[in-house]
């Protein structure tokens, strides 16, 4: 029997010879070791394309790189994309806000056991339940079973931090924050973050100071977090690129928490159903 | 500041042009007083008012934000306050996860003839944010150097 590895591989290998699509985006490792994105764009080279549990970037985040035609005249090109269960929620969450066509799209899906961040287990890999994406084309089951773990409380670390007071909460994050570099990293490797141009960079209006300092940091990681509001869908990707290892998932997990709670709302589950916060409900009356 | 004298807050107050402004014009032409902290920005809906003004006011120094706007039902823009609803409850909690008391931001409805009303809350809050103490944002440097020590300790 053939590994994960190797059927993506062979599916790759038949998108391209078939001319199905020009690229093929996967998982490959790089000469020292860490995981990064392919793009392959020949069937001889589908040899490069991995896949283990430090695969903890979210693909459909370059998908934005192929929504546009290369030129005059020329369409749209078709890619395939490996996707996870939570990457395949990003890829409803783009057809939604027709940042790309479903028919330009092909998706090699993962049965996936979770994946690990810094050899760590992600948080949000320990409560997933989903371990078959929600949408694809193709799907590379696991080689063997996958136990699902019985989840009791999945946002029981949100909760804790919850429980502080203020100021321990605001004590905390003022030493996470601290450690930012505004190396933009978290931005870049989001798949919901595509504004042409940043608040974070834009000059007019002038939001936020390209200084370095806990102000301009702390603004910055709330300001991301909103945009994420109802639209993250927990692939950890901003974390596993944090090169000051910020525990991004945490802000993000908490907006999840209070939308799931408050709207009974899950990122990705369709590519019809409007985030929270691009739709109402007149009937309703929230708590503030 | 001595211990005397009276803390006096920042307070930075969006109100929709079309109801709470007018709400806040009524207040003053019949005369009802409210407290002066209140700086106010006239803007066309509640739902014009991005979480980013709401950060950027807190980050520039606010001590508390005020967002009033029409009642359900009432936007001029049929819809605005709805959208500005959800958004707001869901920054409540994201502040408050960050380390700000969620007290601090406020958001109300308050229509034109609401004068007395305007008044009330913006009293009401103005006390509470008086209560609260300045912005802990504005000290966050500090927190920081305070939690760096316990750290070392």
């Amino acid at each position: 029997m053939s590994t994960m590895e190797e059927r993506i591989r062979d599916a790759a290998r038949e998108y391209l010879e078939q001319e199905k699509v020009t690229c093929v985006i996967g998982y490959e490792r790089s000469a020292r070791g860490v995981v990064r994105p392919a793009f392959i764009y020949e069937a001889d080279d589908v040899e490069r394309l991995i896949w283990g549990e430090d695969c903890n970037l979210d693909l459909v985040t370059y998908l934005h790189n192929f929504k546009h035609p290369p030129g005059r005249g020329v369409p749209i090109p078709k890619v395939a994309v490996v996707v996870r269960p939570c990457d395949a929620r990003a890829l409803n969450l783009l057809l939604y806000e027709q940042q790309i066509q479903r028919e330009n799209v092909k998706v090699i899906g993962l049965t996936c056991a979770g994946t690990t961040i810094r050899g760590e287990p992600r948080t949000a890999c320990q409560f997933c339940s989903e371990r078959v994406p929600v949408v694809y084309d193709v799907l590379i089951e696991a080689d063997g079973e996958i136990d699902v773990p019985a989840v009791q409380d999945e946002y029981a670390d949100v909760q804790e931090m919850d429980d502080w007071t203020p100021a321990e909460r605001l004590s905390y994050w003022a030493r996470e924050f601290d450690r930012c570099i505004r190396c933009y990293a978290c931005r870049q490797a989001c798949p919901g973050c595509y504004c042409y141009e940043c608040v974070a960079e834009q000059v007019e209006p002038h939001w936020s100071s390209i200084a370095l300092e806990l102000p301009e940091k702390h603004f910055f990681h709330v300001m991301r977090a909103f945009h994420l509001a109802g639209r993250c869908v927990e692939c950890d990707a901003c974390e596993a690129v944090c090169p000051m290892d910020i525990p991004l998932s945490k802000l993000n997990r908490k907006l999840a928490k209070e939308v799931e709670a408050l709207f009974g709302y899950r990122t990705g589950d369709d590519p019809e159903t409007a985030p929270p916060l691009a739709t109402f409900d007149p009937q309703e009356q929230l708590r503030m | 500041m001595t211990s005397e004298e009276r803390f006096e807050p920042k307070i930075v107050g969006f109100l929709c042009n079309w109801c709470s402004y007018a709400g806040a014009d009524l207040a003053g032409t019949s005369r009802a007083s409210y407290p002066q902290n209140l700086r106010i920005i006239r803007v066309p809906c509640s739902g014009r008012v991005d979480p980013l003004f709401v950060l950027k006011a807190f980050q520039d120094g606010a001590d508390g934000v005020m967002v009033l706007g029409c009642h359900p039902g009432d936007c001029h823009y049929q819809q605005g306050n709805y959208f500005a609803q959800r958004r707001y409850a869901l920054m409540h909690r994201l502040l408050e996860f960050t380390g700000l008391e969620a007290d601090r931001l406020f958001v109300e409805w308050v229509s034109a003839s609401e004068g007395k009303k305007f008044a009330d809350v913006t009293t009401a809050f103005t006390d509470k944010i008086r209560e609260l103490g300045p912005s802990p944002l504005k000290r966050e440097q500090e927190v920081l150097e305070q939690a760096r020590q316990e750290v070392m300790a």
